[in-house]
């Protein structure tokens, strides 16, 4: 169990790339998920009702199962309904809509989590419903979800690993392929390890400082 | 015991930061008696009770309960030395405290509330505890809400549960920290009621409270406190008769109504 | 699908629960020591407590069973996959529970450990008492959750040579060339035992109510 340094420097530049990937993966995911359940919420709640019980079932399913059944099923069952793609796109495309899934009950607690009387105060000096839902609605809803965002933008990076079950060239497999080329699986995964903390915990730091910095928004109200 | 005053606060003094809350407060509770502690909101009341409650550490100054130092003891060149907490246990034993949020557990019956220091504390066998607890609701007026989880009482009924609790544990004193001000105004009646009857059996009573009438006429004594200092002290007829102080005029204006003060 | 396949599918189900209830029930138990480290007044106490649930937090469950895997024959210790798939497993959850219950003892209202304090509790009798049950009861929905993701996250020990539900799905789809069958009914059962685990968390929550805190 020998930690060769000039082994992991050798390795450096693919370690990198890959890390670039999970990162791609995961900021790409992280943000169309966020989009894509947005428009979901919405549509959800200020849509028709039958619209409402129809992502209802897609929401719930996704919510409902594992990530690595789901991107199976997209992978590997794909393509008998016309569905090819590479694992990159399918890596994405099934984080995107796991994330959304999520995203869009954040969303959705968001939208209830504003006092009536927020809104009612806006109405009584003359928005309409854009406006209201522009000036008013979205930067409450902006502080109050911050945390929970957060929160699970991290969880989508510890689930870019998961990719690697389906070859993404992502950190995870490219740790692992280098820890079974060498035989040193235990300090491939350590560093492997290592690494997401550092990513995570950074992630969090930010999360608290953006936190922070709007605190000053905080309701007043007891 | 006689003749030591039931509490004693000298030179008292606590900051919370930069801001000094307590400013060198005297005070003596004599036995028996009925003592209120009036004031704007800030001028340091509750923090008054608490520090004597022990609930919060005072900066400097001393407190005595029936004559034996609370806490911490002066030592030989007048500095605050910490006693030992199982002593201080033994003091505070003598302390009941009422809480302005009733502080009730949520997860036991009133019974079980009023029993549960008997049990967990005093190490009685359940059952003994729980004819205590009973005896102690009857006083209170609520034998037959002992079953009740505080979810399912009223805040005045509640309340009443926490006098019960704490007069369970035997105390020779009893403090109240705006035991009203949580309630609604139909309720408080039933509160103020117990209270007036536990004045009456002689219990030592130190009160925070807004409940001017309860205080002028239950009260032994009106302790007025305004920005951590002690303002004016005695007699209800002495601090509320005319001439009065001009701080008292300001307080009633506030908080009774816009020109009370000539009313009364 | 036929039925065989499908009952093949339930089989390796009950793998799957049966390892997600083991990795929930010792990692609650690891939990509270975990959560009682964090809060101890002992400064080393908290510390690792604090290592412990930032690093199982902060890194993907299936790094943790590849390492967990490779390390334990590594030190001697030559488990069957299985064992290693609880090991990590229960770690994991010990992280994400520990958080839960930290958060349900800082939101026991102080008020109630005041009482306490007037009645004369000692520090452990306040905890035993007060502290423990209320908190408890305010994280059972979280610990429910908790359950339910784990119920989820135990596909991941395919990975280690488990045969639970998602590897027998895996090796059935690339055996019979139907991965969208067998991943839609995969996806299907552990629906199931996740909307059962659901239900009894909301009874369990019914019979917990003493009314609002």
């Amino acid at each position: 169990m020998t930690f060769d340094l000039d082994l992991i420097i050798l390795y450096l530049p693919d370690i990198f790339r890959a890390l670039g990937v999970t990162i791609l993966l995961w900021l790409a995911g992280s943000a169309l998920g966020i989009i894509l359940g947005f428009v979901v919420a919405v549509a959800r709640r200020y849509g028709p009702r039958w619209l409402d019980l129809a992502l209802f079932a897609p929401v719930e399913l996704i919510r409902g199962t594992p990530f690595l059944v789901q991107i199976f099923l997209l992978y590997y069952g794909g393509p008998f309904i016309g569905l090819s793609l590479d694992s990159i796109s399918a890596g994405l495309l099934g984080l995107t809509i796991y994330g959304a899934a999520y995203y869009s009950e954040l969303w959705r607690s968001g939208f209830v989590a504003i006092p009536k009387g927020h809104i009612e105060a806006a109405q009584c000096v003359g928005f309409n419903r854009t406006q209201t839902l522009r000036r008013i609605i979205l930067p409450e809803m902006t502080m109050l979800l911050l945390p929970s965002m957060v929160n699970m933008t991290i969880l989508m990076l510890k689930e870019t690993a998961i990719l690697s079950i389906i070859s993404v060239p992502e950190l995870t497999l490219a740790v692992s392929a280098l820890g079974t080329k060498h035989y040193a699986f235990v300090e491939g995964f350590a560093i492997l390890a290592l690494i997401y903390w550092a990513l995570v915990e950074t992630c969090s730091a930010m999360g608290r400082y953006a936190e922070s910095r709007l605190s000053k928004y905080r309701f007043a109200a007891s | 015991m006689t003749g030591l005053p039931a509490i004693k606060v000298e030179k008292l003094v606590k900051r919370f930061g930069k801001t000094t809350v307590l400013n060198g407060i005297d005070l003596v509770v004599e036995r028996g008696q009925v003592t209120c502690l009036l004031g704007p909101s800030g001028s340091g009341k509750s923090t008054l009770l608490r520090c004597v409650a022990l609930l919060e550490e005072a900066n400097e100054g001393f407190i005595e309960i029936n004559g034996t130092p609370l806490g911490f003891a002066s030592g030989p060149n007048g500095e605050r030395v910490r006693l030992p907490a199982a002593e201080t246990q033994k003091v505070r034993a003598h302390i009941g405290m009422v809480f302005q949020q009733f502080n009730l557990w949520p997860h036991m019956t009133a019974l079980g509330n009023v029993a549960e220091a008997l049990v967990t504390v005093r190490g009685m066998p359940r059952k003994d505890a729980e004819q205590r607890a009973m005896a102690q609701l009857s006083k209170v007026g609520l034998s037959d809400r002992a079953g009740h989880y505080p979810s399912e009482l009223s805040g005045g009924q509640q309340q009443r549960v926490a006098i019960a609790r704490a007069l369970a544990l035997d105390p020779d004193i009893m403090l109240f920290d705006e035991p009203t001000s949580s309630l609604d105004p139909e309720l408080t009646g039933e509160v103020l009621n117990v209270m007036r009857d536990l004045a009456e059996s002689g219990m030592t009573m130190l009160v925070v409270t807004h409940e001017i009438g309860f205080a002028a006429s239950v009260g032994s004594k009106i302790v007025f406190l305004d920005q951590g200092k002690l303002i004016v002290e005695g007699k209800p007829e002495e601090v509320f008769g005319k001439p009065r102080h001009e701080r008292i005029d300001q307080f009633l204006d506030t908080y009774l109504d816009r020109g009370a003060a000539t009313l009364l | 699908m036929s039925w065989k396949l499908f009952w093949l599918l339930v089989e390796a189900a009950r793998l799957t629960v049966l390892l997600s209830v083991i990795s929930i029930t010792i990692g609650f138990l690891l939990s509270s020591l975990v959560c009682a480290a964090v809060m101890s007044t002992n400064r080393w106490a908290r510390i690792g407590g604090k290592l412990f649930v930032s690093f199982f937090r902060g890194t993907p469950l299936l790094v943790q069973l590849l390492l967990i895997y490779y390390l334990l024959p590594q030190i001697g210790l030559n488990v069957p996959s299985e064992v290693a798939a609880i090991v990590g497993m229960s770690l994991c959850t010990a992280a994400y529970q520990a958080e839960i219950l930290r958060g349900g003892f800082s939101s026991v209202p102080k008020g109630l450990v005041e009482a306490a304090n007037m009645c004369g509790f000692s520090k452990f009798a306040t905890f035993r008492r007060i502290r423990l049950p209320i908190a408890v009861q305010l994280t059972i929905p979280a610990l429910i959750s908790e359950a339910i993701m784990m119920l989820k996250s135990s596909s991941l020990v395919s990975v280690v040579g488990v045969v639970e539900l998602s590897r027998m799905a895996q090796d059935l789809a690339a055996s019979t060339y139907r991965p969208l069958e067998l991943f839609a009914a995969a996806g299907l059962i552990y629906l199931i035992i996740n909307l059962v685990v659901a239900g009894f968390g909301l009874k369990l929550e019914k019979r917990m109510q003493w009314g609002r805190i």
